[in-house]
């Protein structure tokens, strides 16, 4: 007899005030001590899914709900929230809002403190689950001054220390660089190994899921599939038509007419050279050649930083002093661990921070002189969330808002709305309300109401956070475009598959410093310094540089296959 | 950000316990609200200062540099208005309005910085045990501490925003009173939202954690109150009941002030 930890019958569910169900009939059964992932786009009901596990759905959350999900025996209809907490602990993507104590110790402590665990049990608590996580060191901080990725392990120390039965985490990740990525699947796999806990975690990234028992696919409030990892992973073509990223080295090898393709770096390198397989070594230098030839067009400096630093007035030392030189008309991606100063070094490209040593220059003019209201109309800067910028009721306004304040005739302004619009795909939208547009559909709204000024620069921060693979590279191909028709592009991310498909130049940056500079190509072939910058390229270009050469995309490769 | 106000020290005044030093604080009131005259408040405010100085919180203060300052002026010149007296300076300013309007600015003054030093000495949650063993139910002590945790973050994200649309071109200087409150708008609507999605989110995260699943829950942080808090109520508390007498026998009041 199998042993049940989750069993999800019929289960369907509208939010109150929305039209199409988030869950349409969901019926799913999960074995104790399993590991399941949850993959599918935005709005594939993942989320409400997870929320349905510890009744914060029906509970918390308005809306109608039919079928049942039975925990451990709990029926979720029956048992409240904080009853469920026993046995299902919840861990979110936004470790900012999740953290609510002063210190560590004692946010450890909040769970178990609620269901009156003696005094002794909550410190020994304490101390297990920190050492669990790698907090230990930690524990008199305030959580506030953890980075992001302590944060989120400070988040699942947390919830363990409850004990539960069954642990769900809502992308974990989504936030983090990659190697803090690695550290949260460190945690997780530890927790696979154990029998006594079921895992059930919704992620995006397809290089972390490896691990799972079984995937669970997901679109628009249905259950596509559930199957083993191994098999999911290897279906290349249903991953992308639902909206999920198919890793780039089976992508490679079902291209190359595979049945059972190779999924890790490791079993990509054999099969690679079982065939006898050999990448031409005059087709990569004439690519590398083009690449170079086609960087060099570029000649003109837009930004220059000479000895760049930056104090912040409490005393924290954002920039080191940094030397870098942006050209008009290149495509940059700015890269670092979480806290490196890379945001910062992007706030001087537009004026909104002030070199308190060195300077930085625009058009050979320093940003002192210029001030953020003059440069804002030559350097546009995205926001990463784009709800810390939208205030108007329709999207027109929104887009016109900067227009406005530089008292452009309101004929000049329709149009260049309707043109920015048009260039993040948003036409006809004029009128809709942009709180009421999905996540990407803000962002693009964002990156529109930044275009209308006609900026010659486009500063992007973190473009692509919380957005789905085709949302991600939708927003991409249209910077991409831009970038074609001119327009300089710099963005500062946590995804590298987005930096190998992307940019033309990356810089990497640590502690404040540049750690590392080059065509994208360079630098990924540098897989050992990009560690210490806690970094590491996605599992197809480890995959190539295994084979001796950097390559940047599956069809790079093809590109280069020697035909002998 | 750095917005927050505690100060991770480990001073005597960090060391009490925090029911001493909300009654501290309580104690402060009284003492100071009493008294229509500005003298008669200097030993109170001696000792608040003092406080201040063992708690090495002078750094909050400066903080607040804008905010004292304009509590200040507008104190001094306002309070005025509120009360009248027989040997008049000029316009509405009389000698005893004013040493009234003193006295007043010292006691808003005074009371930010004693609430200073309890913020500056006390973690968000002993500030809540403190409160709780003093006989506040914990919902309610719970539901304090949060809102006093809002004010950071929320003072953070209005920064973000505040960067974010100035870089669309909004200048917050200039133009006339309506004028600049309408330049508001673009940071306020943000900060709102924001906040409403994070609250939310805060709101699941504390369901999830067991928030109220037993009637009773336990405590991690202990609170014990030691020698120096006994004898710092016990000084504290005789220092107040010698005010409260001194005033009921018709001392620090000003002759001749009219109150409206």
């Amino acid at each position: 007899m199998t042993d049940l930890a989750i069993t999800i019958q019929d289960l369907r569910y509208r939010y109150r005030g929305e039209k199409t169900p988030a869950l349409k009939g969901i019926t799913l059964a999960v074995e104790r001590g399993e590991f399941l992932v949850l993959m599918g786009a935005s709005e594939a009901g993942k989320s409400t899914l997870v929320a349905s596990l510890n009744g914060l759905i029906p509970h918390y959350h308005r809306g109608k709900m039919k079928g049942e999900v039975v925990v451990l025996g709990r029926n979720t209809q029956e048992y409240s929230v904080a009853q469920m907490a026993e046995v299902v602990g919840l861990v979110f993507q936004d470790f900012e809002a999740q953290l609510f104590s002063t210190n560590v110790e004692l946010e450890v402590a909040f769970g178990p403190e609620n269901f009156a665990v003696p005094r002794e049990e909550i410190a020994r608590r304490i101390d297990e689950s920190l050492s669990y996580v790698g907090l230990e060191a930690f524990r008199h901080r305030s959580p506030s001054t953890l980075s992001g990725g302590q944060k989120q392990k400070l988040a699942i120390a947390s919830v363990l220390a409850m004990h539960p039965q069954v642990l769900a985490m809502d992308e974990p990740t989504t936030d983090l660089d990659p190697i803090s990525k690695l550290g949260i699947f460190e945690i997780t796999n530890e927790l696979r190994k154990r029998n006594d806990i079921t895992l059930i975690v919704v992620e995006h990234e397809t290089e972390e899921v490896l691990n799972a028992d079984r995937i669970a696919l997901f679109h628009e409030g249905e259950l596509i599939k559930v199957g083993p990892t191994r098999e999911m992973l290897e279906d290349v073509a249903l991953l992308e038509s639902m909206g999920v990223m198919p890793l780039g080295i089976p992508r490679f090898f079902k291209t190359m007419g595979f049945e059972k393709p190779p999924l890790t770096v490791e079993e990509g390198v054999n099969a690679f050279q079982e065939r006898g397989w050999r990448i031409s070594d005059a087709k990569y230098e004439a690519m590398v050649a083009a690449e170079k030839a086609d960087l060099a067009k570029l000649k003109k400096p837009l930004i220059q930083c000479r000895d760049l630093k930056h104090t912040y007035p409490n005393g924290v030392e954002a920039l080191r002093g940094i030397d870098m030189t942006i050209m008009q008309g290149d495509m940059v991606a700015i890269v670092g661990q979480n806290g490196s100063g890379k945001t910062t070094l992007a706030k001087h490209f537009n004026a909104l921070l002030m070199p308190t040593e060195g300077e930085v220059l625009v058009h050979g003019e320093p940003t002192e002189k210029q001030g953020v209201f003059k440069i804002g109309q030559t350097v546009g800067y995205v926001f990463q969330n784009p709800d810390h910028q939208i205030f108007s009721e329709t999207v027109f306004d929104e887009v016109a808002f900067s227009l406005r304040l530089r008292k452009l005739p309101e004929a000049e302004i329709k149009e260049r709305v309707a043109e920015a619009l048009t260039a993040v795909g948003l036409a006809g939208m004029e009128e809709d309300d942009p709180f009421s547009m999905t996540k990407s559909g803000r962002q693009r709204v964002a990156v529109a109401s930044v275009l209308a000024a006609r900026p010659e620069v486009l500063i992007l921060d973190e473009p692509t956070t919380g957005l789905d693979y085709a949302e991600q590279r939708g927003l991409m191909d249209m910077v991409r475009r831009l970038n074609q028709e001119g327009s300089t592009i710099i963005f500062v991310t946590h995804h590298m598959w987005v930096v190998a498909e992307y940019a033309r130049k990356v810089y990497v940056i640590k502690d404040g410093k540049m750690f590392l500079e080059g065509t994208t190509r360079e630098v990924f072939a540098q897989e050992d310094k990009l560690k210490e910058a806690f970094l590491r390229p996605p599992h197809f270009v480890q995959f190539s540089n295994r084979l001796g050469k950097t390559l940047l995309t599956p069809e790079e490769l093809i590109q280069c296959l020697d035909d002998a | 950000m750095d917005t927050e106000l505690y100060l991770d020290y480990n001073t005597v005044i960090h060391r009490l316990d925090p029911r001493t030093k909300l009654i501290l604080f309580a104690y402060a009131f009284i003492g100071l609200v009493l008294y229509e005259h500005p003298l008669w408040m200097v030993p109170i405010a001696l000792l608040i200062l003092l406080q201040t100085a063992l708690a090495r919180a002078w750094i909050n203060l400066w903080r607040l540099r804008y905010l004292l300052f304009l509590l200040t002026v507008w104190g001094i010149v306002l309070w005025n208005l509120f009360a009248s007296g027989d040997d008049p300076i000029f316009w509405f300013v009389s000698e005893q309005s004013l040493l009234f309007s003193i006295a007043r600015t010292i006691l808003v003054l005074m009371m930010i910085v004693s609430g200073v030093n309890l913020i500056s000495t006390t973690r968000n949650e002993e500030l809540v045990l403190g409160l709780i063993k003093l006989g506040l139910p914990y919902r309610v002590g719970f539901a304090l501490s949060t809102s006093l945790r809002l004010v950071p973050t929320t003072a953070a994200s209005l920064q973000t925003i505040a960067q974010a649309q100035r870089s669309r071109g909004l200048d917050l200087e200039g133009g006339n009173i309506l004028e600049r409150l309408r330049k508001w708008l673009p940071l306020l609507i943000p900060v709102f939202i924001s906040t409403i999605r994070s609250t939310n989110i805060f709101g699941m995260a504390l369901e999830s954690k067991g928030f109220g699943a037993r009637p009773d829950r336990t405590f991690y942080l202990q609170t014990e109150m030691h020698r120096l808090d006994w004898i710092l109520l016990i000084v504290g508390g005789v220092i107040t009941v010698v005010a409260v007498y001194l005033n009921l026998l018709g001392y620090g009041d000003i002759p001749g002030l009219q109150r409206f």
